[in-house]
């Protein structure tokens, strides 16, 4: 397209361009009804999907609101942290529970055995095995 | 930084004039709204928590980037999809038919006479042919000139240019459509 030898002087240029702008937005109004509800659900899921601030914007108002706000999103912090540290304690109790409990099984095997009439030692004795054995069978 | 409020009312404001040039950049209806949502989604996502002043220069280079993205995911598809393509008739309801378009807007004018609505219809029909025609490169720099109302900087910020290509793509495209428009007897 040749069009350098009919380029108007910048202020007709400019005159011309906003005169096709106002024909062109008078017919981008009147758009199809379908068309506008398309875009406005379009503008209502972007809205939905918008990026929020990293912090909720402090509002310094009359007694110390500002010191309020900073109160609240301690306290968010700290609400999302609580569950968190109330797991590694629970982990924790089950941990020393279980540790504790298996070292009075093995505390009432040792007491049973160093309270009963035979020595620990015979235990280890292949005879003694025997001999439980052989009775065992008598039985 | 843009409150929800703030956002809406942008959106609002531009997403009619959105919708339409990206219908004279893609030439169907169904996917200048798909090109429209995406940028509008972008927008929100990424750069919701932006000062006011800085969204409608975020929004015009999201709309291009995401209007070049249709462009090179359709070439792609073209080339991967040729043979199939070939078997598709020419005439089917991707075409952009302006005729459809304005078939409800002459019933809403109902203070116009229809001479007049028939006529004002017929010359943005005939604007927004030479429009389509224009190089893209032309189209993008005038409408954004003139519709967006951006200036020269704003243009050349959005489109990735310099300000001197601004000005001649505006120039040429504006001497294009006053000499199409004068050829066919229009007179704005």
């Amino acid at each position: 397209m040749t069009t350098t030898d009919t380029l108007l002087a910048p202020a007709k240029a400019d005159q011309f361009g906003r005169a096709v702008a106002m024909r062109l937005s008078s017919g981008s109004a009147e758009l199809p009804y379908e068309v506008r509800e398309r875009l406005r659900a379009a503008r209502v899921r972007a809205l939905e999907a918008r990026k929020k601030p990293a912090f909720a914007p402090v509002v310094v108002g009359r007694g110390g609101s500002a010191a309020l706000a900073l109160e609240r999103a301690w306290l968010h912090r700290l609400g999302s942290v609580l569950p968190l540290l109330a797991l590694a304690a629970g982990l924790v109790l089950i941990h020393t529970i279980q540790t504790d409990d298996r070292a009075s099984e093995l505390a009432e095997v040792d007491t049973a055995l160093l309270t009963d009439d035979l020595p620990p030692a015979a235990y280890a004795d292949p005879g003694f095995v025997q001999f439980l054995k052989q009775s065992g069978r008598g039985e | 930084m843009a409150t929800e409020r703030e956002l809406s009312d942008f959106l609002q404001s531009v997403e009619k004039r959105a919708f339409k040039r990206t219908v004279y950049h893609v030439r169907d209806e169904e996917s200048a709204l798909d090109i429209v949502q995406d940028s509008m989604m972008k927008l929100a996502e990424h750069y919701g928590d932006k000062p006011p002043a800085e969204l409608p220069m975020l929004f015009q280079r999201i709309l291009s980037n995401c209007t070049l993205d249709w462009f090179r995911r359709r070439k792609t598809r073209n080339a991967l999809f040729s043979n199939l393509s070939d078997f598709e008739s020419a005439s089917d309801e991707g075409e952009f038919d302006l005729l459809e378009t304005y078939e409800a807007t002459e019933q809403s004018q109902q203070v116009e006479s229809a001479e007049d609505a028939t006529r004002r219809a017929q010359i943005l029909r005939e604007i927004e042919t030479e429009i389509m025609e224009l190089p893209a490169r032309q189209r993008e720099a005038f409408l954004m000139r003139y519709w967006e109302d951006m200036d020269v900087a704003e243009t050349a910020a959005a489109m990735g240019c310099s300000e001197g290509s601004v000005k001649t793509h505006c120039s040429r495209a504006v001497a294009a459509l006053s000499k199409a428009l004068k050829a066919k007897g229009i007179q704005l």
